[in-house]
């Protein structure tokens, strides 16, 4: 089992600005510049993985330099808040960037995030799915919050690298392990203030 | 049997822990407890008991013995005092167990012996010395349904006792030394800081100009700036080349008040300039949630903080003064650093002017052909003074913007404690930007073994979260030991050849973004 490094992240600052799970799967509670990194153990199919997340900063001027990202990346979530037409619409311009700089055959997944936000939701789930469909990806809506669909999401994405990446895969079976780089795109249209998202409610 | 080892359940160290139950044993009833020794040396942090302290105010030791029945020991400067519990019969004649709360040194030569009151000037006189309060539960009988414990057993469970007591006072002598030394070093910092005041104060800061180049300033500089004088040398190093008065930025933030107002009434429905309200509505909330996230250890620049209101407007005027910059990520940071040790106007004229350095300018537009080319320039340096260390990373494909980019936007204050991030700014203000990334290859080379015996995700998340224990002795010795000369190259020379050298910029990259 991997250990995480020892000194821990402040969690002070509610932070469920999207696709924001618990502390389990690492998310950023500070202003970020650059990316956050976050790993976690999970097993796939009796296959013990180790994944990279690689947290991008959320405001638009740093996509100069979290393009350079995905370059890096096999699966990637692209992450509206359903509380925010506008993060719905960057979705596209995420989607032309991700095919632009994103290695072949990298995998993707859309998260509509903040699902426990009901009262404020601006995109419905239909709109997701409908675009889900159109790129081909799977599509799940989640919340930070509660928990809905993190740990769901963060397995099928693992599953879907693991398959893209099946002859690889056969070789290093024997092997314990297999570290995978998931990035994490994400929209920064976060709220201010929000429930506290307690580590002890989330995914671990 | 039950040893000395399972001894512990009378607990000098934490007056208020819950009764806890004693080792098991054969024996069933008829216990006597006998209390020896003073209480000496302190309980835990709380130092000893002062003179006419009400003994309440001391510790209480609730032991739970074999039967349950509980016996309230009170430490008191006679000694132990002993209520029994109900269903304790302390009249009975058998003596098992006795709970020794074992204190300063001279005690414990007592141990086992009858209760006597401690001498007190002795213990005080050198009490920063003394080991704090060591309990330890001891067999002394057994039971006398139970055959006694042979000469040998008993010697052995004697020497065994000893032992761990003798272990327990060294490990304890070791912590106060430790603290002493901590203290110790503490006060001279403070004189030192005392001294160097009076100095900044009245020798340099009127001769400004004159002085701040000289060896003896620079190397007083180097140790850190008094905080009370931090504020002003900042202003001073910083400048003021953008001639920004505080009428100007009065202007600045009512103009962004202003916006701030219209915006919130009208953004609903004035939607005919699309992006540039969205853009512009999107990073005044931005300033608003990062407000939030900006040292929230400290509790003051939070909503209801005392400098929330300070850092929006300062924030807010900042992207009225420069729309071509506007507000990017990073930029809270350091205006709180300034805000924490400048007036309000001020606080605005250093960060206005910060960050139109080229270096900060380079990053809070975001412009990714000239990161690269300090990015370049710092893996010379980085090359130069830890190749081993450099070859790793290059090994992991681990570039210098992963840990880069968090180090230079926030000027270290998110990554570093608050008080070595501004040791940090007061050289930064001294040597300009090629102090960040001096200081950049300090960090790694402070941690440079941990470091090579991590891989790629160890390494990103260790230096994008550093260890908070870093002190600043040892990291500004590591900055020292660090060459900023290539062969005959320094700094600004080798960056100007990685510009020449990249001059049409990667092609990978997009231009830089506008604003």
């Amino acid at each position: 089992m991997e250990k995480a490094s020892s000194h821990s992240r402040r969690q002070q600052g509610p932070r469920l600005g999207t696709g924001r799970g618990g502390p389990g799967v690492g998310w950023q509670v500070d202003p970020a510049e650059g990316v956050d990194f976050k790993m976690k153990t999970i097993e796939v199919d009796g296959i013990k993985v180790r994944i990279q997340i690689w947290d991008t900063a959320g405001q638009e001027r740093y996509q100069t330099i979290t393009k350079q990202y995905y370059r890096r990346a096999q699966g990637i979530f692209l992450v509206y808040d359903i509380s925010s037409e506008r993060s719905y619409q960057h979705i596209m311009k995420w989607v032309s960037d991700v095919d632009e700089y994103a290695p072949e055959g990298v995998q993707k997944i859309l998260i509509g995030n903040k699902a426990d936000e009901e009262q404020k939701r601006q995109v419905g789930r239909e709109q997701g799915q409908q675009l889900a469909k159109e790129y081909g990806m799977d599509f799940y809506e989640t919340s930070a919050c509660t928990n809905l669909n993190i740990k769901e999401s963060f397995t099928r994405l693992t599953e879907l690298v693991l398959q893209a990446h099946r002859k690889e895969l056969d070789g290093v079976r024997t092997r314990a392990s297999k570290e995978l780089a998931l990035a994490e795109l994400e929209e920064d249209e976060s709220k201010p203030e929000g429930p506290v998202n307690s580590s002890k409610t989330c995914w671990c | 049997m039950v040893g000395p080892e399972d001894a512990g359940g009378c607990s000098g160290r934490n007056p208020k822990s819950p009764p806890v139950p004693a080792p098991e044993s054969a024996g069933q009833d008829g216990k006597m407890i006998r209390a020896t020794g003073g209480f000496g040396g302190g309980v835990g942090a709380v130092g000893p008991p002062e003179e006419g302290e009400e003994e309440d105010a001391l510790p209480m030791v609730v032991a739970t013995l074999l039967d349950s029945h509980s016996l309230t020991c009170k430490v008191g400067r006679r000694g132990l005092s002993l209520t029994p519990g109900l269903g304790f019969d302390l009249s009975r004649g058998e003596r098992n167990w006795v709970c020794v709360v074992l204190p300063a040194p001279e005690y414990e030569a007592r141990t086992g012996r009858a209760c006597k009151p401690p001498p007190q000037s002795s213990r005080r006189k050198n009490f920063e010395f003394e080991p704090l309060s060591t309990t330890a539960l001891i067999l002394e009988d057994r039971p006398s349904n139970l055959p006694a414990k042979s000469v040998e057993e008993a010697l052995r469970h004697r020497q065994e006792y000893d032992e761990m007591v003798a272990e327990a006072k060294k490990r304890e002598i070791k912590e106060a030394h430790k603290r002493k030394k901590i203290m110790k070093e503490r006060f001279k910092q403070e004189e030192n800081i005392a001294n160097a005041m009076v100095i900044w104060i009245n020798e340099i800061l009127p001769n400004w100009e004159v002085m701040r180049s000289t060896r003896r300033v620079r190397e007083l500089w180097w140790q850190g700036l008094p905080p009370s004088v931090r504020g002003k040398v900042w202003s001073l190093a910083v400048g003021n080349e953008l001639n920004i008065t505080p009428e100007l930025y009065e202007i600045f933030l009512s103009r962004a008040k202003e916006r701030c107002k219209s915006l919130s009434e009208t953004s609903s429905e004035n939607d005919t300039e699309g992006v540039s309200i969205a853009d512009r509505e999107a990073s005044l909330e931005l300033i608003k949630l990062d407000i939030s996230r900006t040292f929230p250890s400290l509790y003051i620049f939070q909503k209801g903080g005392p400098y929330h209101d300070v850092l929006h407007s300062i924030l807010g005027a900042y992207t009225c003064y420069r729309p071509d910059v506007g507000y990017v990520q990073g930029m809270s940071f350091i205006a709180a650093v300034l805000i924490l040790n400048l007036e309000e106007a001020d606080a605005f004229i250093a960060f206005a002017n910060l960050l139109n350095k080229p270096c900060q300018l380079a990053f809070f537009r975001v412009d990714h052909s000239m990161m690269l080319k300090y990015f370049a320039t710092f893996e010379v340096f980085f090359e130069e003074n830890l190749s081993k260390l450099f070859l790793h990373f290059k090994s992991y494909s681990l570039t210098p913007d992963i840990y880069l980019i968090d180090w230079i936007f926030t000027l270290y204050s998110k990554s570093l404690p608050l008080d070595l991030a501004c040791r940090v700014w007061d050289v930064f203000c001294r040597d300009g930007e090629e102090f960040l990334f001096r200081t950049g290859l300090g960090i790694l080379r402070l941690y440079e073994d941990i470091l090579l015996q991590m891989d790629f995700i160890h390494i990103a998340q260790f230096l994008t979260k550093l260890p908070e224990d870093i002190t600043s002795e040892k990291l500004f010795s590591c900055i020292a030991a660090i060459q900023m000369q290539n062969s005959t190259k320094k700094w600004p020379q080798v960056f100007a050849s990685v510009m020449k050298d990249i001059k049409e910029g990667d092609k990978n990259n997009s231009p830089t973004l506008k604003s």
